[in-house]
């Protein structure tokens, strides 16, 4: 309860007209972008786009020794040359870049959010919720569970605008 | 006036200037020198169909016999630019059909064409002769049958990195019988199989053909015959090269290559299977242009390659090509150009191949003629952006995509400010700069005072403030094109250098930091830009003025605002007038 309260204090909330929109960012995914990627990101065009696609699948045929790392960069793996690091990369809604974060230096959803907070300090539009990805691939909201046990379930991190 | 040649004699001399700079300058000389000068312009380049309407510039230009219209934003490459954006081409088409009836060439870029505009480009212009198509999309190959049946002249048809949709590959056979001018053709782009026999003997009887570009669906089987048929051939696409290597199939492609004695320029290779690259080392000395970027072949089978292409001017690879091979790229090219490094797998957290920021240094050491480069890799560092601006101060165009977004220099962490400062302060002559990696804002204070060649910079995640962006417009008098996304730059510099973007042809900014009363007030105090804002959130009016804008897209024009914007783009202060005090 009373982290929930944490939330609603540090996020604030504005009196948004609330407009049907599309989220621009999923809107042109192609078949090599992940979902979380960024948009335009690197700046190769679409045909190069498909010849990598079309080369992962040939890769597996002919057992090509270089390995693909298709998924998001995860609970782990990545960043830092601390051997217990926990990167999970963090997006926020309506912002091209996702970030990514370490979840070792944090015991407190508060210095999370802190961080958090100031990796997105551009941002000038207030009111966001936190959201994970627990292990079996759904999405929650953060907050409610013990900080330990959130840890070693989330996979990654999203800010989602109010209202969503 | 009694002291001027007579018309027909300057008429005579304008006959040879061809760039259009030239032609605009004289077309300032005086009232008679402007009428004579309009009446004999055939060539026409507009670089944003939306800076004129085809009305203005035929009246203007009556006598036009080649035309070259760039649509969509260069983002729109990457997904940027949403769906149902604009820059059609039909309403120019149908223009010229009215008034150029005597119009040969056709060259598009980046803009929507449908299979209806190609079917009156085929029937209303009797000397038809040149069509180029590129990253253009909203035709299928029907419009490609008309085009191939009653264009009786035509002599190049270009459709590279163009998005078709492809019914069948049937329009070829379209060619008649007796079509016989074909000079070029790239077809590249295409998904399905041509008839062979059509192809084959299409390719028989025309006699000028000098590029030829297949696409993937043709076999490295059926090379042979093809190139057996066009031995003048000068450019060689390939398609897919990938069947199973055998022998027969491979000695008849070394014959049919040693055949080609003006082969100058290579591209195509998908899939292809390395043991197929030895049948093209009898050309290899004569190859100025490669494009392997669509080759997955690893280094040393790269490097076997271009050992033998003594003459290469211009390489587009892939990052297989690592470290090593660029290593022997500088050693065995010194006539190197132009190097493209495109990246095998842009998606994957790790680096895949090794190649690093080394590779660039060494061939920036390596090649004296180095002036154009495009480069994909993991790292780099200021050090070694220093060493290349040292090495090649005669850069003409750089741009470095560092795959993870801000990265810093990986051995000092710090920005890359000093490194890109280097670049934009030995070579004076730059035109082009793409940024990538951490930057500061003071990187664009180095740009805004070195780079005065500077014609088109592209930004991303970079810099702090708005000091950044009044930098650039400030300090960069050549510039013409500027395209930004997610950079902090807002609107007390967008502002106050509003006139600047008068002299620019356009400036893009998307997931910046410009407000909505920004591009308001912008849209007012410029009525000869139009401010475009893009926004798939619905209309600007219902929110914040303080809220920033999706996208933004400015350019000056002659024309007004446009009159077929979709339901996601606003012209700012359209309705003129008196919006507030």
């Amino acid at each position: 309860m009373k982290k929930k309260r944490c939330f609603e204090e540090t996020f604030e909330e504005i009196n948004n007209v609330q407009v049907p929109r599309t989220l621009p960012l999923l809107d042109h995914i192609d078949l090599c972008e992940e979902e979380d990627g960024v948009v335009g990101w690197p700046p190769i065009n679409s045909w190069r786009k498909k010849i990598c696609h079309h080369h992962h699948h040939h890769n597996s045929r002919r057992g090509c020794t270089n390995p693909t790392n298709y998924v998001t960069v995860k609970n782990g793996c990545g960043g830092g040359s601390r051997s217990n690091s926990m990167y999970v990369k963090v997006k926020m809604e309506g912002v091209g870049i996702a970030r990514k974060v370490d979840l070792s230096r944090h015991h407190s959803y508060q210095t999370l959010i802190d961080t958090l907070m100031a990796m997105f300090v551009n941002e000038k539009v207030q009111g966001y919720k936190l959201a994970y990805q627990d292990k079996e691939g759904d999405w929650l909201l953060a907050g409610d569970m013990p900080w330990g046990t959130f840890i070693n379930s989330v996979q990654r991190l999203k800010l989602l605008r109010n209202g969503n | 006036m009694v002291y001027s040649f007579p018309e027909e004699v300057l008429e005579y001399v304008f006959a040879f200037l061809s760039s259009d700079k030239d032609r605009n300058a004289v077309s300032l000389v005086c009232k008679s020198w402007y009428e004579i000068e309009r009446w004999c312009r055939r060539r026409v380049f507009i670089g944003n169909c939306y800076a004129v309407s085809p009305q203005i510039m035929i009246r203007r230009f009556p006598e036009v016999r080649a035309v070259k219209i760039k649509g969509k934003p260069h983002f729109a490459d990457f997904n940027l630019v949403p769906e149902r954006w604009g820059a059609y081409v039909y309403p120019w088409i149908s223009a010229m059909a009215r008034s150029y009836p005597w119009l040969e060439e056709i060259k598009l870029k980046r803009m929507v064409v449908t299979d209806e505009s190609l079917e009156l480009i085929s029937k209303s212009f009797k000397n038809f002769k040149v069509l180029s198509l590129s990253s253009c999309e909203g035709f299928t190959t029907d419009g490609l049958s008309s085009i191939a049946a009653n264009c009786r002249n035509l002599r190049e048809l270009d459709l590279r990195e163009s998005e078709v949709e492809d019914l069948s590959g049937h329009w070829l056979s379209h060619f008649p019988d007796n079509f016989t001018s074909l000079v070029s053709l790239n077809m590249s782009c295409l998904g399905s199989e041509v008839s062979f026999s059509a192809l084959e003997r299409l390719i028989s009887r025309c006699p000028n053909l000098k590029t030829l570009r297949l696409n993937r669906a043709v076999p490295v089987e059926k090379l042979a015959s093809l190139l057996r048929r066009a031995p003048q051939l000068v450019e060689f696409g390939t398609g897919a090269c990938s069947t199973e290597i055998r022998t027969d199939i491979f000695s008849n492609l070394v014959e049919a290559f040693s055949g080609c004695k003006h082969l100058e320029s290579l591209s195509g290779f998908w899939d292809v299977v390395p043991a197929y690259l030895p049948a093209m080392y009898c050309v290899c000395s004569r190859i100025t242009k490669l494009n392997l970027s669509y080759a997955t072949v690893q280094s040393p089978d790269l490097v076997e390659l271009i050992s033998q292409c003594s003459n290469l001017k211009c390489l587009w690879v892939l990052d297989y090509i690592e470290d090593a091979g660029l290593k022997a790229l500088s050693s065995y090219c010194k006539d190197l150009q132009e190097l493209r490094v495109f990246p095998s797998d842009p998606y994957s957290a790790e680096p895949n191949v090794s190649l690093t920021e080394q590779g660039l240094v060494t061939v920036s050491a390596g090649c004296p003629k180095l002036q154009s480069v495009l480069y994909f890799c993991r790292q780099m560092s200021n050090a070694a952006l220093i060493a290349i601006a040292r090495n090649r101060p005669n850069l003409l165009r750089f741009r470095l995509c560092i795959i993870e977004p801000q990265a810093p220099d990986y051995l000092t962490l710090e920005p890359l400010d000093t490194g890109f400062g280097a670049i934009v302060e030995h070579c004076k002559e730059l035109r082009r700069l793409s940024l990538s990696g951490l930057l500061t804002d003071r990187v664009f204070e180095y740009i805004g005072t070195h780079a005065k060649k500077l014609e088109m910079l592209s930004l991303a995640f970079a810099g702090d403030s708005d000091l950044g962006l009044h930098h650039v417009l400030s300090g960069c008098e050549s510039l013409r094109k500027l395209e930004i996304r997610d950079c902090p730059f807002g609107d007390r510099a967008l502002l106050a250098n509003a006139a600047k973007l008068e002299t620019m042809r356009s400036l893009w900014m998307s997931s910046c930091s410009v407000s909505y009363g920004a591009c308001k007030l912008l849209g007012q105090k410029m009525p000869n830009l139009n401010v475009e804002v893009i926004d798939e959130r619905g209309p600007p009016d219902s929110r914040p003025e303080s809220i920033s804008v999706e996208k933004l897209y400015v350019y000056r024009t002659v024309a007004g605002p446009r009159a077929d914007k979709p339901d996601f783009v606003w012209t700012m202060d359209e309705d003129g007038a008196l919006r507030f005090s």
